[in-house]
């Protein structure tokens, strides 16, 4: 099978600063409008235009711009940044540092997600190797530019993966998502411009610089640019993580990681979708399988409703409770989900007033928890679940 | 003699500073060392951070690595999401649950370890997983989680 180029873990790698020296090479707008026409779309689940963001923080008005890297990685599922920066963590500090570069920054922090304490280590000696090569710190290949990179740990909490409560965390509060606008591009940490991206993201952006825009944006299929990490797990037998064309079919990963007998596939994390068998060939893009970068495959041994269970389980725990129909919404679910299992549920159309909640949530909370937890409800009872009372090929 | 509370928040104030966004690095400092975050160490931050107790009360309360209680020599977080627990988890968490003679949230009379679970810790591919303090541990039986822990001091 053609799997397609593999960038960001492939065997083949630009040497260590080549990308930021191209860069500073270049002026700080050549870049961000190179990264712009890459197309390249966040991945760290809500997709959203890097160079477009980049070029909000670069204009806006502020001293003291900030970069943050997103390495919460708390998606169920999810262990693709894990793996990125055991392997290549010096490109995700390459990336960061082109970015600081872009956008008039000269200070990077890197969120940790507390639950990856070994791989402080392998961040601080990345960090230090830069430096000692002068490609990160002062005067930077004394071009003049200079930018600091800090690593800290947060405390478990999967909702700090949002941008503005790993904001409110980093500044010392409870990880509770703020009010947007503002923007963090506007005003983020510590009331700073700043830019939040992804670990893969940012490890992309070295790419991008040496390839150029073009090349770049055609390693994805159709309307889809670049490449794209994957986890995979559950049962297959090669679980891990692979890289494919970003818009790539949801079966060529099923293929390539050995996945058998499949009653069900989980794309996007716990907030993600829920699809069957007959789904396999959509492509895992922003508009059609949104990827995030989770991919849990069920087998026909599997109760759904256990599976469903167990993710309410998790959002109940992980909501920060700041607004209602995230907070109470979840528990709700998880109550009737064990309503179902006790048999006490005859037939779906009992199950409308969850839906309706189901709406609710997903209109009225504050951030992305709430406005997806209650997506593998709808698509699991919906697709999976059979009742005592309904009908015939219903 | 290990470090009052008040001393490690001193130390730590001297390396990140008296900024509200040191409050983490304070908390995690000594949440580390003791297990837990006691009260003196609250009101040994807000003070220096220049905010009230409850305010950094309610900090430590929203992390689920973070302790008021004290804890165990030792914390063991065991994965409970679902790669996890298709894997197995469940029959390692009974294991262990057995051997050490506690759930959950627990910790064993003697102080040496507190028992949690844990939302997906991202080690999906080798399920199921645990953390014993920092470090992972993957691909657990039953038997291999019990030698582990067996030889925790
Ligand atoms: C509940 C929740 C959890 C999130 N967790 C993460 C995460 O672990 N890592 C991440 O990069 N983005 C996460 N995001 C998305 C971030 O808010 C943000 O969009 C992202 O960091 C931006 O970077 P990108 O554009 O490079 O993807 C999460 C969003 C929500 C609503
Ligand atoms: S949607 Fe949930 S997690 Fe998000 S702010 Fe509201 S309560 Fe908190």
């Amino acid at each position: 099978m053609a799997a397609g180029k593999r960038l960001l873990l492939g065997d083949d790698q630009p040497s260590i600063g080549e990308a930021l020296i191209k860069a500073m090479d270049m002026s700080p707008a050549d870049v961000v409008f190179e990264v712009r026409e890459s197309d390249i779309r966040g991945r760290g689940g809500a997709g959203f235009p890097t160079g477009i963001k980049w070029n909000l923080a670069g204009a806006a008005s502020g001293d003291h711009k900030m970069v943050i890297c997103n390495a919460d990685e708390g998606e169920p599922g999810t262990f693709k940044d894990r793996v990125l920066i055991e392997k290549m963590a010096w490109k995700l500090l390459e990336g960061m540092t082109i970015a600081g570069y872009a956008i008039g920054s000269s200070h990077g922090i890197i969120y940790l997600r507390a639950e990856y304490p070994y791989l402080v280590p392998i961040l601080e000696k990345a960090r230090q190797d830069l430096i000692s090569q002068g490609l990160l710190g002062d005067d930077i290949q004394g071009r003049g530019f200079s930018f600091n990179i800090e690593i800290r740990s947060g405390a478990g909490a999967y909702v700090c993966g949002e941008e503005t409560s790993l904001i409110e965390s980093l500044e010392g509060k409870r990880g509770e998502p703020r009010n947007k606008p503002p923007f963090p591009v506007n005003s983020g940490y510590l009331a700073r411009p700043t830019v939040v991206n992804n670990v893969e993201t940012f490890a992309a952006v070295p790419h991008i610089l040496l390839g150029g825009a073009e090349w770049y944006q055609g390693l994805g299929r159709d309307d889809c640019s670049g490449t794209k990490l994957f986890s995979i797990s559950g049962d297959v037998e090669n679980p891990g993580v692979y890289e494919l064309p970003m818009g790539a079919a949801l079966r060529e990963l099923l293929e390539l990681s050995g996945a058998k007998d499949i009653a069900a596939v989980q794309v996007g994390g716990a907030s993600g979708s829920t699809v069957t068998p007959d789904e396999l060939d959509k492509p895992m893009s922003f508009s059609a399988l949104p990827p995030g970068g989770s991919v849990v495959v069920f087998n026909s041994s599997r109760d759904m409703l256990d599976v469903l269970e167990n993710f309410m389980e998790f959002f109940v725990h992980e909501s920060c409770g700041q607004c209602t129909p995230c907070r109470e919404g979840n528990r709700r679910l998880l109550d009737i989900i064990r309503s179902i299992r006790a048999g006490e549920i005859a037939s779906r159309d009992d199950l409308k007033p969850f839906f309706l909640l189901a709406d609710v949530m997903k209109a009225g909370s504050k951030c992305g928890l709430g406005q997806t937890s209650p997506n593998c409800f709808v698509d699991i009872i919906t697709k999976f679940i059979a009742f005592p009372g309904d009908k015939e090929g219903a | 003699m290990s470090r009052t509370p008040e001393e490690i928040v001193r130390a730590s104030l001297e390396k990140h500073g008296s900024g509200r966004e040191a409050v983490m690095e304070i908390l995690t400092d000594v949440n580390r060392e003791l297990g837990c975050i006691p009260e003196e160490a609250i009101i040994a931050t807000a003070s220096a951070v220049g905010v009230s107790n409850a305010e950094i009360y309610s900090v430590v309360s929203f992390y689920s690595f973070f302790s008021i209680k004290p804890r165990g020599r030792h914390i063991v977080r065991l994965c409970s999401t679902i790669s996890c627990v298709m894997s197995g988890s469940a029959e390692v968490l009974e294991a262990v649950r057995d051997d050490l003679g506690i759930r959950e949230g627990e910790t064993t009379s003697d102080g040496r370890i507190t028992l949690e679970t844990t939302s997906c810790i991202g080690l999906c591919d080798q399920a199921p997983a645990m953390l014993v303090n920092d470090e992972p541990h993957t691909r657990l039986t039953p038997e291999t989680a019990r030698a582990i822990i067996a030889g925790l001091e």
